[in-house]
């Protein structure tokens, strides 16, 4: 069974005129896969997936399969708001050669359970991969899952290895990992942001991380610690996480909280510039640059962290 | 003497009579039966004992049975949240007054109050009374109900040195922390106490116990589980939270007409529902009966008082 690990999600850079910087995007995986990348997951929301067109998704995974070399997994991400739109890029993904598919919920509809279950469904048996589901966090504009949907999907698809849990939602979690282990014994919960030892404790592993572009050494450490069951003892690195986790997220005008803005922001101020984000996304303004600046300057653990390439 | 609040604490239904009165000695026997099976806490009136379908004047009265019935046994916290803030002080002036060891609030439910106003709705209160306080923290999705964010338990830990805790219903582990963090740090010994018992998440971020749900009716396991948790044993501790949380769903949905009909059913006759809430079914108590014995929880746990 495939078990993703502690799994990256790269940011998208882009050259100045909206073009994707590939020179960068190349630097942006070296420096996952050196600093405690299991596997990467691309092209996540952290990445901008909504704001690039699906020949432009289809290349990125193109491209990153071929600069990691086999080196780790790749999973391809495959959401969007119309089921064919998905199940092509995830066939795409799959003759690409990636090691597992990752989808949300439809975007922007707000259909009926049954029909989320039907899309999640096409899209998962339109590959033989392992296929994973999202559960997105709760500011998102889209559709969540709940338990029953979840559990429904586990029935219908065998190669449905886990979910992506970003609701952070204990009952959710609790739920989704009792219930469904009795259907699946061997179904994964991993966390779809650092907030590790909740998923862990109540029976989880493996998680998908975006602040491993800022702080890639905390989240490993917070992640092994984890891994070994010490979840009392990884309380203090789960703060500070949490404490990046909301500086990140805070910073930027953006009415989901989606901290794009904050992220780029973060991994500029760490040597590591990748350009702005997309529009209509907007990158931090001059007062914006500066708190965020601050806030970080003021994590002390950051020190401890790459700076630069 | 600074109050201890941890582990699985429990908050007694309200007995009614049959012509739905409050049943005042049935009451007693309720928080006596809790204390007796090992409640580190009492807490009453909670969503759980129909607090908002009591008059005011029963709030004082069951308030008055269970601070005589616990006899300082355990700390007893009172709810004073209510729909009008001037309810909540007159209850919170009466729970000083009988005795009782702190007070759990809420900024008046219904109004979608923004940060200040609960800002000022809590230091209002809190300033009233020289009792420990806790607050409620009841976030729904997208803004709605009563949430307390990071910076909102900051600034009333600054404003209110009686402010010692939390009842978080957040259930939500990025938000926990942006209470925990801050809060922890800020006040060490301030208790974050999850409503219902969702604590297995929250526990190694900090959380001291939790508010029960089940354990009126299945006592034993709640102390199985903080056992577990305070030992470390993870493995354990997930199977005692699997079955809560399969106890929740059972009583969730129109909380807590299931929970009284099971208790009914496990020897514990706690009478019916105040309207608008239901009363449980035969048929209801006896899905739940084959569902609590498929979880080994009849056989297991007390029958009667």
């Amino acid at each position: 069974m495939f078990k993703p690990g502690l799994v990256h999600t790269p940011v998208t850079p882009f050259n100045g005129d909206q073009s994707i910087d590939y020179e960068t995007f190349a630097k942006v995986i070296e420096f996952h896969l050196a600093n405690g990348a299991d596997a990467l997951a691309l092209p996540m929301p952290e990445g901008e997936d909504l704001s690039l067109t699906d020949p432009e998704q289809r290349k990125l995974v193109e491209f990153a399969i071929g600069r990691v070399k086999g080196r780790v997994p790749v999973i391809a991400h495959v959401s969007d708001a119309g089921t064919t739109l998905a199940v092509e890029r995830a066939v795409h993904a799959e003759k690409a050669g990636a090691a597992a598919i990752v989808s949300h919920p439809p975007y922007f509809w707000h259909p009926k359970p049954a029909m989320v279950v039907e899309h999640l469904v096409q899209i998962g048996t339109a590959t033989g991969l392992p296929f994973f589901i999202c559960n997105p966090p709760v500011e998102s504009a889209g559709t969540s899952l709940t338990t029953e949907t979840a559990l429904q999907l586990i029935e219908r698809l065998p190669n449905l290895a886990g979910v992506v849990d970003s609701s952070f939602d204990w009952v959710f979690m609790v739920e989704v990992i009792s219930n469904g282990r009795r259907i699946r014994p061997e179904l994964q919960l991993l966390c779809g942001a650092e907030f590790m030892v909740a998923a862990g404790v109540v029976g989880g592993g493996g998680a998908f991380s975006g602040l491993s572009g800022i702080a890639p050494k905390l989240v490993r450490e917070l992640y092994d610690l984890c891994g070994k069951e010490k979840y009392v003892e990884a309380r203090g690195l789960q703060e500070k996480v949490a404490a990046l986790h909301h500086t990140v997220k805070e910073a930027g005008a953006s009415g989901l909280k989606d901290g794009l803005a904050g992220v780029k922001g973060a991994m500029a101020w760490m040597g590591r510039g990748c350009g702005l984000p997309r529009p209509p996304v907007k990158a931090l303004d001059e007062a914006g640059g500066e708190k965020l600046a601050a806030a970080l300057g003021g994590m002390v653990f950051l020190k401890d962290e790459p700076q630069g390439w | 003497m600074a109050i201890v609040l941890k582990g699985i604490m429990q908050a007694p239904v309200t007995p009614l009579k049959d012509d739905f009165s409050l049943d005042g000695k049935g009451f007693e026997k309720m928080v006596d039966f809790h204390v007796r099976h090992g409640a580190p806490a009492i807490a009453w009136p909670h969503h759980k004992a129909e607090s908002l379908n009591l008059t005011i004047a029963e709030r004082k009265l069951g308030a008055e049975i269970a601070v005589k019935t616990v006899a300082k046994r355990v700390p007893v916290s009172i709810f004073v949240g209510t729909l009008s803030e001037e309810d909540s002080l007159d209850l919170a002036r009466h729970a000083r007054k009988i005795g009782a060891d702190m007070i759990l609030t809420i900024s008046p439910y219904c109004r979608r109050p923004a940060q200040e106003e609960i800002y000022d709705s809590i230091v209002r209160i809190g300033t009233h009374t020289d009792l420990p306080v806790l607050t409620y923290n009841s976030p729904w999705r997208n803004g709605e109900g009563v949430e307390f964010t990071g910076d909102l338990t900051k600034r009333l830990i600054e404003r209110l040195p009686n402010y010692i805790g939390m009842k978080d219903a957040g259930f939500h582990s990025q938000k926990f922390l942006e209470i925990s963090r801050v809060a922890l740090n800020m006040r060490p010994g301030f208790s974050i106490i999850i409503g219902v018992e969702h604590l297995l998440a929250a526990y190694p971020m900090g959380a001291c116990g939790s508010f029960s749900s089940s354990g009126a009716i299945a006592p034993n396991l709640c102390n199985r589980f903080f056992a577990s948790l305070e030992a470390g044993d993870w493995g354990a501790a997930r199977e005692c939270q699997y079955k809560i949380s399969r106890l929740w769903r059972l009583f969730k949905e129109q909380y807590p007409s299931s929970l009284k009909g099971a208790m009914i059913m496990m020897g514990r006759p706690v009478g019916p529902v105040r309207s608008p809430l239901p009363t449980a079914t035969r048929e209801r108590i006896d899905f739940l009966k084959a569902q609590l014995e498929e979880l080994g929880i009849l056989q297991t746990e007390p029958h009667g008082w």
